[in-house]
């Protein structure tokens, strides 16, 4: 009988339960859509700040200094220290190897350049050098992706490129150099001719430098296998206290605390783990970039949160306030069945079973329905697909649930509190 | 019934205001949700207009977007050239200008480079800066780079002398105290930052500069704009963007915008879809009185307009609720994600007050039509 009359209420009322069923499956989509994309929303906005490049800086030990500081030339006979261009591989071999996202090696050293200035930076490194790991893995990686702000004008070199360079826009304004002229360049007594290919401007330091394809500049300073430093662009967790107490000493670090940096993508801990791959290296977070990611990846993960909050009260309000409206509107109803003698929990239960019903419908077309409108946010906004977080399932369910009961359960309470006589007389 | 227009008029205010009061709570419920409504939409648009704003300060964080460099070859660039660049950008818009010399010193007669500037500014411009110890706060005490304080083992604490020779040639000597050890993981750390003053009073001269690195809080193209000013304008300055930086915060800044554009539209779009259910839900159990109007010889237009009145009333008292709630909501938002305060669109008012008398007006209509439409027999016959 029970079951006859709610299949009764659904059949009688089908407009009015199907519009209940729609406001709680909107209400449901907008939870699932906003939980979806806020839990991904770090990751994403991680993966658009790499835009900013590399954030881990590598030198050899001891040598960083030289360079900028005495102004001393590389290969002038003093300590040059070099990292391994064979170990480089390794860098995607560490317990974080997934967060690295991109790295490049460069290989500096100065040169004359005949017909212009007497001394320029001539810069080696990968543009996209196709990799082969010892896991047996490969990758692509290089300067082509880590410093997409440049602006060339004319093409990218390849790795296979040669006799050919690419010149920063300070070097070729100053020495009246265009795309496709032939420069040639001088290294103790050795000439080689170049192509240039495409001038840039990065709007930094690099402007002042000639780049070529890191074999290139190891094979005209006789250092084949040989690289100056290695930038690493890793995703990483913003620091926090425990982190910063381990970037200044990780063995001042508890056992227990230093498994834990360990295993989080904090910047200092992926640093550490490039070392230990890497002989003979520093690997050195760059401040600038690592500290400014951390803010505003906080900031946007704080700002979707609270966006969330609002869309979740805002669902919830709406979702109970119809519950509340629909169930008020069959006072007449509740009334009839009091006079013929029902009691109130029956008469509860069959409401609140008619919502719930209608509700976990609703709910389950909601939530799929919500898996689409966070798609279209993702594919829209960043291109790429948000990943579906199986936990928002329970959440979306708990708060349907939830919301239903706190909608129905008052508005019952107070029709069953009034007199059946009244209610029927219309008043 | 056909009165004056003045008793008319008394008549359906009377009609509007007693069906509100006899009807309390129904109406308090689509109040409510008129009002949620009204909120979402006041409180999500505050903060889309406001996101680049507060966005762009945090940005700033990554330091320096525009420099100046003297201009042609190598001289140095002078103080007043620098300021008068300066004035060229929106005074509201500089977050910091740190102007920095950059000179060659001794210390146990090994080369160092050193780098006088303005300590305030610098924490503004390079907020990223991790320094170990304290900022230097009078003249006589400087911040070491980490790789300077390995090489020569110095501390926080410790005294240490330059030495070098000036612009006439002539030897100095000086001590100063280290305050600080300063790590950025870039090339600063093999410098020496003493005050500005300190420098110009070794080297015997004032006035000149290397480099002046300014840290500004705005877009791409306003950027571009200052840059071709102050090169037509400026002579012995040539402005340079930092392209890393702000090509980058364009990139991300604009993401983050359509981020909070497409959350904002499926919210309202939701959130009304709602609201308009709730007051369908609310007006269609108005059936029967529609029905007994009719049957009393109301006219079609009158019942339209009768409950066009009490949306009115309901969209204008509920979007008045939604623009303040809205704002505080906002508020919060931006006190809590960026510790600032937001700023006010005045133009939210009306748009949010019109929205949601449009919305209520719309989900009123549907179902009064519904109801007018049909014989009122068979409206008040249940059917």
């Amino acid at each position: 009988m029970f079951w006859r009359m709610v299949r009764g209420a659904f059949f009688r009322q089908k407009g009015k339960m199907f519009m209940i069923a729609f406001t709680i499956a909107l209400g449901a989509s907008l939870a699932t859509a906003m939980l979806n994309v806020m839990l991904d929303v770090g990751d994403k906005v991680n993966q658009e700040l790499k835009t900013y490049g590399a954030n881990i800086n590598v030198v050899p030990k001891e040598a960083s200094l030289l360079d900028d500081l005495y102004g001393v030339e590389k290969d002038s006979g003093v300590s040059d220290q070099y990292l391994k261009e064979a170990e480089l591989g390794n860098i995607k071999t560490i317990f974080w190897a997934f967060n690295i996202v991109d790295f490049t090696p460069y290989f500096d050293t100065k040169v004359k350049l005949i017909s212009g200035d007497s001394e320029v930076k001539l810069v080696g490194t990968w543009f996209n050098h196709h990799l082969e790991l010892p896991t047996g893995e490969s990758l692509d990686t290089g300067m082509k992706n880590m410093k997409n702000w440049w602006e060339v004008s004319g093409d990218w070199l390849t790795d296979q490129d040669e006799n050919s360079a690419m010149v920063g826009s300070l070097v070729s304004g100053r020495n009246n150099i265009k795309a496709g002229d032939v420069i040639t360049i001088e290294f103790q007594g050795k000439t080689k001719e170049l192509t240039v290919k495409g001038i840039f401007n990065a709007g930094s330091d690099e402007d002042e430098a000639i780049y070529v394809p890191l074999q290139v500049a190891q094979k005209l300073a006789e250092h084949e296998g040989l690289v100056s430093s290695v930038e690493v662009s890793a995703l990483t967790t913003p620091d926090n206290e425990l982190s910063r107490r381990a970037a200044q000493n990780p063995d001042g670090l508890s056992i227990k605390e230093w498994e834990t940096w360990y295993c989080t993508a904090y910047v200092s801990s992926i640093s550490y783990q490039i070392q230990e791959v890497i002989t003979d290296s520093v690997a050195k977070p760059i401040r600038q970039v690592a500290e400014s990611e951390g803010a505003i990846l906080e900031k946007t993960q704080l700002l979707m949160l609270l966006i969330t909050i609002l869309s979740l009260v805002g669902s919830a309000l709406g979702i109970s306030n119809l519950v509340t409206a629909s169930v008020m509107e069959r006072s007449r109803e509740f009334g009839l069945l009091k006079a013929i003698g029902a009691h109130n929990s029956p008469v509860s239960w069959l409401v609140l079973t008619e919502i719930l019903v209608t509700a976990v419908v609703g709910g389950t077309a909601g939530y799929f329905a919500g898996l689409g409108f966070a798609q279209i946010i993702g594919q829209s906004v960043f291109g790429s697909a948000i990943d579906i977080k199986p936990m928002v399932i329970p959440l979306v369910a708990v708060l349907v649930f939830l919301v239903t009961l706190a909608g129905s359960i008052p508005s019952i309470r107070l029709l069953l509190s009034l007199r059946p006589a009244e209610v029927l007389h219309g008043r | 019934m056909a009165g004056d227009p003045m008793k008319k008029q008394t008549m359906y205010f009377r009609m509007v205001t007693s069906s509100l009061i006899r009807r309390r709570s129904r109406m308090l419920v689509a109040l409510l949700a008129v009002a949620i409504g009204a909120t979402v939409l006041s409180g999500l648009v505050t903060i889309y207009y406001d996101i680049p704003r507060q966005m762009g300060q945090e940005f700033r964080s990554y330091g320096a977007n525009l420099i100046f460099i003297p201009s042609g070859d190598g001289s140095a660039l002078s103080m007043d050239a620098a300021d008068a660049a300066a004035d060229f950008i929106p005074a509201d818009d500089i977050v910091g200008m740190a102007p920095y010399r950059y000179e060659t010193v001794k210390i146990n007669e090994q080369p160092f480079m050193a780098a006088g500037t303005d300590m305030e500014e610098v924490k503004k411009t390079s907020p990223y800066w991790f320094v170990s110890g304290e900022w230097p706060e009078n003249d006589g005490s400087v911040l070491v780079g980490q790789e300077v304080a390995d090489y020569i083992r110095l501390s926080p604490g410790d005294t240490f002398t330059v030495t070098g020779t000036d612009i006439k040639d002539e030897s100095f000597s000086r001590d100063f105290i280290v305050s600080g050890i300063v790590q950025t993981g870039g090339t600063e750390e093999g410098f020496i930052f003493l005050s500005l003053s300190d420098l110009e009073g070794l080297m015997g001269n004032e006035g000149e500069l290397d480099v002046v690195e300014c840290s500004i809080s705005a877009s791409q193209t306003v950027l571009d704009d200052i840059v071709k000013q102050i090169t037509e304008n400026v002579e012995g300055v040539t402005p340079r963007l930092v392209k890393r930086v702000t090509q980058s915060e364009g990139t991300v800044l604009t993401k983050l915008q359509a981020l909070v554009y497409l959350v904002t539209v499926i919210v309202l779009l939701l959130t009304m879809i709602c609201v308009a259910t709730t007051m369908m839900a609310v007006v269609a159990e108005r059936r029967k009185e529609i029905g007994l109007k009719k049957a009393l010889g109301a006219a079609n237009k009158s019942i339209v307009m009768e409950f066009l009145g009490e949306c009115l009333f309901l969209g204008g008292l509920g979007g008045l609720l939604g623009v303040v709630l809205g704002f505080v909501f906002a508020q919060t938002i931006s006190v809590n994600v960026f510790s600032r305060s937001i700023s006010f669109q005045p133009l939210l008012i009306p748009v949010t007050l019109a929205v949601s008398i449009a919305i209520t007006a719309l989900a009123c209509l549907l179902p009064v039509r519904s109801a007018t439409d049909v014989d009122p027999a068979i409206v008040l016959r249940g059917e």
